[in-house]
């Protein structure tokens, strides 16, 4: 079947039925054991533990198997409390809302992945907006973080069921691969695995991604084949990524390189883009290295949620934006982090003042903030310009700041 | 010397209150009518053992149990031990016999899905 | 003419309060006002045209007709690129058809929903709405207002009566605001209102706050020469100075511009790519073919942005294709063939 060959395995694989998750039993009974009987002791709970050791899998084969609707958020998604807020918000005041239980008997719980991303970051209130969901909640919630740390998540302990995820075990993680092989059809060597295995240090997803990568063009896989993995480094830095990505040779390296990291693919892919022109002069390829980003950019749009199979894609399509020109490469420095959350960074502020400004003309005129930004606030600039205590002033009720902004705001 | 147990329940001798609540506390379950412990928790494993150990004054293995044979087995004598971030502690595994013979994988995969 | 004599802008303090007010669009009108004389037949209303071109008016007109001067408590204007999602229209629905009363009894049983900008939804949202409206329609009577009715789900369509708006007419434009002009005590030069007229595309209310800013330059006499100091102020010029970094080779600066729209004017993406997409047009150093080239790479780019993940990156790649075609340019003059 095409569709299935054209499959990641970790998602072909992924269990469906709580029974077929390899190891962490202990975490999936005490799991269990709330979901079904002692959601009312703890109001949520907390799923921690080193990445790819099952924790997402467990959430969703649980709420399949328990028939809960999941709606899920991906906190990586969201590091503010106001987005926070304005998703999890109402997820969480679903639960009298028939549409969301139809088929459903169990009711809504809501699932906040990687919730240390936001929860480290105290200065935008990320702990606090956490516990904000909760307490307001009407469902229950499950969070998942990565850190196998607890520290960093310490204020959510009290209110939090811990449930603690340990790395999986090497012989797990080969019977695991064993099972796919045969399922796959790969004749592997028994050392082939086990490296494969050792070399994942417990993450079950990045050893089915190496298993596939490394056996899936011809069904066999030797210890040789597996000699070019490298140590998965855990801890390597995007610059480190960005240098191999740069200077790789041929796609293959880049392709070897980009299977076997497990860093944030989205933040990766804003690199990779602010950082393009420092490595292409010469805009032809400049232009098609570009493409080739746009192109991923738009797999990755149309992953979303549910279709995982093209991440396949997005990441053929990255890898091919890296080689353009090999030849040419010269180490440079790199702007990181991305240009965007600079630049997003430094204008909150400035967003707010300017849809607050909006909101007031769209009052008076009737018009959209769309309207009032592109046919209003242009013309409004020049009349404040000209008259800075213009009744226009009182009339839209701006403040003087609102007045400030607009008058310094410059030509769009 | 050191002591094995078996992760299903195992028995302590009696200890002060003081010691059996924290015991409780850290995440052990005790059956009253068995007289066994068994864990609940594995939140603080580490600290569980540790108490438990002192308590019986030696040092404490737990058996691993074998998802495919069914057999208790200790960790001693496994290829991975320097890498294990989990040995000696009580989660299922798969012996190294099981993990080597071919045949008695099949069986299993087969039995089991 | 009567005029809203509390409100400042021009666009508000001359629009017209009654149908019978309204410039052109003289079918329309008697269409409605047909519904106005027996309120209780109207249906639900689709207003579907360019922007400026009077839907929003005729909206609050009948407004304003049906219920007086106490209109807004019995309407309810919503603005579906405003609100935030689905839900936060149908709460608002909700309340309000909870709270106001059921209009003026026997005659008009209704209330006045007015909601703009009905095409910005999505697919999902539409289909909610529809909903929303069936659930409604016992108390309330639905103007809905779109730039495309071809964007709007068909169940919807077919429960309006679908009214199209085309753009203002140039005379008639020209004389409304040479009109308004008057009132305010300025004399509009006929050449200085031809500008504006031309400027602003069948646009009426773009046309009104371009008048109204040149008023503030100089007192009497509104010339030729203040409307086109006024256009030059007030167009986007960030977006064409972008363009051209990208063309003459300079990328990196041209994408310093481009995260400066974003971030210092909260433009989208979408709207810097449709606003390129215009400035290419207005450059008189490009042939035809050329810009006809780069709008169809710019379009390319467009489709793109509303499929894919992060817009800033399609602007990038958008830009670098720019700096290709560019290039292009360059040798062909210095390689004449």
């Amino acid at each position: 079947m095409q569709t299935q060959n054209n499959m990641l395995w970790v998602e072909k694989y992924r269990p469906k039925k709580i029974d077929d998750l390899t190891g962490n039993d202990e975490a999936k009974a005490l799991f269990l054991e709330w979901l079904k009987n002692k959601r009312h002791t703890k109001k949520a709970v907390l799923l921690y533990g080193s990445p790819g050791v099952g924790k997402t899998t467990l959430v969703l084969a649980a709420s399949q198997e328990l028939e809960f609707s999941v709606i899920e958020m991906n906190a990586s998604d969201t590091r503010s409390e106001k987005t926070i807020n304005a998703v999890a918000k109402p997820a969480t005041s679903y639960k009298a809302l028939d549409n969301y239980t139809k088929n459903k008997t169990s009711g809504n719980v809501l699932f906040l992945d990687e919730v240390d991303g936001i929860a480290g970051n105290e200065d935008r209130g990320g702990v606090n907006a956490i516990l904000k969901v909760i307490e307001e909640s009407l469902v229950p919630i499950i969070l998942a973080a990565n850190d196998p740390d607890i520290e960093k998540l310490r204020p959510l302990k009290k209110v939090c069921l811990l449930v603690r995820f340990q790395q999986v075990r090497i012989p797990l993680i080969i019977a695991l691969l064993q099972k796919i092989c045969m399922l796959e059809h790969v004749s592997a060597e028994f050392e082939a695995l086990e490296r494969i295995a050792q070399n994942s240090k417990g993450d079950v997803r990045s050893a089915i991604n190496d298993l596939q990568s490394l056996s899936e063009e011809n069904h066999r896989l030797t210890l040789q084949d597996t000699m070019m993995l490298t140590s998965r480094n855990k801890d390597i830095t995007l610059d480190d990524m960005l240098k191999r990505y740069f200077s790789a040779q041929n796609i293959a390296e880049t392709s070897t390189m980009l299977a076997f990291s497990n860093i944030d693919y989205d933040d990766f892919l804003l690199s990779v883009s602010d950082n393009l022109p420092k490595r292409y002069s010469n805009p032809s390829e400049l232009a098609k290295a570009y493409d080739y980003v746009s192109r991923a950019d738009l797999f990755r749009g149309r992953v979303g949620t549910e279709n995982w199979h093209l991440l396949k894609y997005f990441y053929n399509a990255l890898t091919l934006a890296s080689a353009i020109n090999p030849l040419s490469y010269t180490p440079f420095t790199f702007i990181s982090p991305p240009i965007r959350i600079i630049t997003l960074f430094w204008t909150k502020g400035k967003r707010s003042t300017l849809d607050a400004i909006c909101g007031k003309i769209g009052a008076q005129c009737h018009v959209s903030h769309k309207t009032a930004k592109h046919d209003f606030i242009p013309y409004i600039r020049v009349l404040l310009q000209k008259n800075s205590k213009s009744p226009l002033v009182g009339w839209f009720k701006f403040t003087p700041e609102e007045v400030d902004f607009l008058l310094k705001m410059g030509r769009f | 010397m050191t002591i094995v147990l078996n992760c299903k329940g195992f028995k302590l001798p009696r200890v002060e209150r003081e010691k059996f609540v924290n015991l409780l506390h850290l995440g052990l379950d005790y059956d009253r009518n068995a007289g066994l412990f068994s864990i609940k928790s594995f939140n603080n494993i580490e600290k569980v053992i540790d108490a438990a150990s002192d308590i019986l004054g030696d040092d404490i293995v737990f058996l691993q149990h074998c998802i495919r044979c069914g057999k208790d087995f200790p960790c001693r004598g496994c290829n991975y031990i320097e890498l294990c971030s989990t040995k000696n502690l009580p989660f299922s595994c798969v012996c190294p016999q099981c993990l080597r013979v071919r045949k008695n994988f099949e069986t299993t995969y087969l039995t089991q899905f | 003419m009567t005029s809203n004599e509390e409100a400042l802008m021009w666009v508000e303090k001359y629009r017209p309060q009654t149908l019978t007010e309204v410039v052109g669009l003289k079918d329309i009108v008697e269409s409605l006002q047909a519904f106005m004389r027996t309120p209780k037949t109207m249906p639900h209303l689709m207003f579907a045209g360019v922007p400026g071109t009077g839907k929003t008016t005729l909206a609050l007109a009948i407004a304003h007709t049906l219920y007086g001067a106490n209109w807004k408590s019995f309407t309810l204007e919503l603005n579906a690129s405003d609100e935030r999602g689905i839900d936060t229209v149908r709460d608002r629905i909700k309340d309000f058809s909870r709270y106001s009363r059921t209009g003026f009894g026997e005659t008009i049983p209704f209330a006045l929903i007015i909601l703009d900008e009905c095409d910005q939804m999505t697919g999902p949202a539409q289909t909610a709405l529809r909903r929303i409206m069936e659930i409604g329609s016992r108390t309330s009577r639905f103007i809905l207002i779109c730039n495309q009715s071809s964007k709007i789900i068909e169940p919807i369509q077919s429960r309006c009566a679908i009214f199209r708006f085309s753009r203002v007419e140039k005379q008639a434009m020209k004389q409304h605001l040479i009109y308004i002009a008057e009132k305010e005590g300025h004399t509009l030069i006929p050449e200085a209102a031809d500008r504006i007229v031309d400027f602003a595309e069948g646009d009426l209310r773009h046309a009104i706050n371009v008048l109204q800013t040149a008023s503030a330059y100089k007192e009497g006499i509104i010339d030729e020469k203040t409307v086109s100091l006024v256009i030059g102020e007030a167009s986007p010029s960030q977006v064409q100075k972008m363009i051209r970094k990208a063309l003459y080779g300079d990328f990196m600066d041209a994408r310093k511009i481009m995260y400066d729209i974003m971030g210092n004017f909260g433009f989208s993406g979408t709207e810097i790519i449709r606003q390129a997409q215009r400035e290419i047009f207005k450059m008189s150093d490009l042939t035809a073919e050329q810009k006809a080239e780069l709008s169809n790479i710019t379009g390319e780019y467009d489709y793109r942005l509303t499929q894919g993940a992060n817009s800033d990156i399609q602007l990038s790649a958008l830009l670098a294709q720019f700096a290709k075609f560019g290039k292009g340019i360059e040798e062909s003059y210095a390689d004449p063939k």
